[in-house]
C-alpha cells in the first residue's frame, strides 16, 4: 500500500501535468485568472496579518480569520497551476511544470508554514506568532525564488 | 544583457561545484572575540557569504566556487577561508585592505569588477580588519580556486586594469555633515558595504555604474532579473513606502502589499539584511528615502 506522501506526490504530479481539456469549461485564461485571484487573496491575508505582527495594529479578533484564510489558500495552491495556464501575463514560470516534484516541495513548505502560523495564532503568543510569520515569509520567498517571474 | 550587475549572480541556476576535495586543516589562531563578532556582522552586512559559497547542500561557507554568469563570461568566486595554499591565509592586513580599497590582489594584479570593490572602496580600514579577523577565525578549507571562463579579450588581468583606469575611483566614504548620523550610517551601508547599487543602479554598455542614476533600477540585472528602482520616487521607486515598510522588507522580504520578494533579493534578505540590527535597517531606509 502506498504511503500517504507518495499518494500526494502522484496526485499532484498528475494534476500539474493534466491538460486543461480535462476541465470542460475552463479555459487557460480562466485558470490563470482564478490563480491570480487566489494569490491576491493570499496577499491580502498576509498583508493584514503582518500589520499585527509588526505591532502596527491591535488584533481586533480577526487575526485568526486571516491566519485561517492564509492556511486555506496555501492548501489550494496545489490545485491552481494546471498545465497550460501560463498564458497572457502569467507570472508562473515553466519550471513549475518542468519540475513538478520540486514545485510540490515548495508549495508543501508554504502549506506547512501557514498551518503552523494558524496554530500559533490561536495560542496567542506574540513572539511565537512573529517567528511563525517569518517562516511563512521564507516559504513564500522559497517558492517565488524559482517558480515566479521576478516582479519586484 | 549589459552590465556587470549580472556578474553578481545568477543565484539560483548555477551548477553546484564541489565540496568534493574539501579538507579541513589545523584551526587558526583566533583574534579578539569581540573583533571577530563585529567582523561577522560586517561580513553579513557586506553580503560576502552568498557569492563566496557555492550552491548545494554540501557547500562550505566562504570556500568559493560560485559561478557568476555575465555577458563578459563566467567568473568563479575564490576561496576566502584562511587556508594558506588555496585561500587567503597568507594575506596581511594591508593585502586585505588593498583588495577592497584598490581592487588588486596581493600580487598587485587587478580584480575584475565581479568583485564589487567599486563599492567596497568606501569601507573603513577598521571595518575591513574586523571582517578579516572573522574570516581568519574560521576553519581553513583547502579548495582550489577555479579559473574564470572568459572570452579571449577578457581573459587577461590587463583588461580588468584597463576597465579600472577608466571607470574606477578609489576613495573612502565621506560623511555628509548636513545629514543625520542615521542617514550617514545608511549611506555607508547602502553605497559601500551593502553595495546595493551594484545591482540596482543601471550600467553603461561596458559595465560602468551610472552614478547619475543611483538606484534607479537595472533592467539587465543578474540572471536576467529586472532590478527595481529603489529611489524615493513615489511612482517608479519606493517613495510611498514608509521607513518601517522598508525596514521590514529588509528583514523578511515582504512588500507593503503583502507580496514577498524572490530571486536574488531573497538571498540578500537571508544572508545579509535580515542579519542586521533594526537600527541599521532603519538607517538604510532613511538613506533610501532620500535618494531622488
Amino acid at each position: 500500500m502506498l504511503k500517504k506522501s507518495a499518494l500526494l506526490t502522484i496526485s499532484l504530479a498528475a494534476m500539474l501535468t493534466a491538460s486543461l481539456a480535462a476541465a470542460a469549461d475552463t479555459t487557460p485564461e480562466d485558470a490563470k485568472a482564478y490563480r491570480t485571484s487566489v494569490m491576491t487573496t493570499l496577499r491580502g491575508h498576509i498583508g493584514a496579518a503582518s500589520m499585527y505582527v509588526r505591532e502596527l495594529v491591535d488584533d481586533n479578533g480577526f487575526l485568526e480569520a486571516h491566519a485561517e484564510g492564509l492556511a486555506n489558500g496555501a492548501r489550494e495552491l496545489k490545485h491552481i497551476f494546471p498545465a497550460g495556464s501560463d498564458v497572457d501575463d502569467s507570472e508562473a514560470l515553466p519550471v513549475i511544470w518542468e519540475e513538478p516534484e520540486e514545485f510540490q516541495k515548495a508549495i508543501n513548505n508554504a502549506e506547512k508554514a501557514t498551518a503552523a502560523f494558524r496554530e500559533v495564532v490561536s495560542g496567542g503568543d506574540k513572539a511565537a506568532i512573529a517567528r511563525a510569520f517569518r517562516d511563512v515569509g521564507a516559504a513564500c520567498r522559497g517558492c517565488h525564488d524559482r517558480f515566479r517571474v521576478d516582479t519586484d | 544583457m549589459t552590465g556587470f550587475a549580472s556578474i553578481l549572480t545568477d543565484l539560483r541556476s548555477l551548477a553546484s561545484l564541489a565540496a568534493a576535495g574539501v579538507l579541513f586543516a589545523a584551526p587558526p589562531v583566533h583574534a579578539d572575540e569581540n573583533l571577530i563578532e563585529r567582523g561577522k556582522y560586517l561580513i553579513h552586512a557586506g553580503g560576502c557569504v552568498t557569492c563566496h559559497t557555492t550552491e548545494g547542500d554540501e557547500a562550505v561557507p566562504f570556500a568559493g566556487g560560485r559561478a557568476l554568469e555575465s555577458p563578459f563570461g563566467t567568473f568563479y568566486t575564490p576561496n576566502i577561508t584562511p587556508d594558506r595554499r588555496t585561500g587567503i591565509g597568507n594575506w596581511s592586513d594591508d593585502d586585505f585592505v588593498r583588495a577592497f580599497w584598490d581592487g588588486v590582489n596581493p600580487s598587485g594584479e587587478d580584480y575584475f569588477p565581479a568583485f564589487p570593490f567599486t563599492s567596497y572602496t568606501g569601507v573603513t580600514r577598521a571595518d575591513l580588519l574586523a571582517m578579516k579577523a572573522y574570516l581568519f577565525s574560521l576553519d581553513p578549507v583547502e579548495r582550489a580556486n577555479r579559473e574564470h571562463d572568459l572570452p579571449f579579450m577578457m581573459s587577461s588581468r590587463r583588461a580588468a586594469g584597463a576597465w579600472k583606469s577608466r571607470y574606477f575611483n578609489a576613495g573612502r566614504f565621506q560623511p555628509d555633515s548636513s545629514q543625520s548620523e542615521e542617514w550617514n550610517r545608511g549611506a555607508y551601508l547602502v553605497r559601500h558595504l551593502g553595495h546595493c547599487g551594484e545591482c540596482h543602479t543601471p550600467r553603461t554598455r561596458l559595465g560602468a555604474i551610472r552614478d547619475t542614476h543611483e538606484l534607479r533600477g537595472n533592467s539587465d540585472g543578474p540572471g536576467d532579473e529586472k532590478m527595481p528602482n529603489i529611489t524615493a520616487d513615489p511612482d517608479a521607486g519606493i517613495g510611498r513606502w514608509s521607513l518601517k515598510d522598508i525596514e521590514y522588507f529588509l528583514d523578511i522580504g515582504m512588500l507593503p502589499d503583502g507580496d514577498f520578494t524572490g530571486g536574488s533579493m531573497s538571498s540578500v534578505i537571508d544572508d545579509n539584511t535580515s542579519r542586521l540590527t533594526t537600527e541599521d535597517r532603519l538607517a538604510m531606509a532613511t538613506y533610501l528615502k532620500s535618494v531622488k
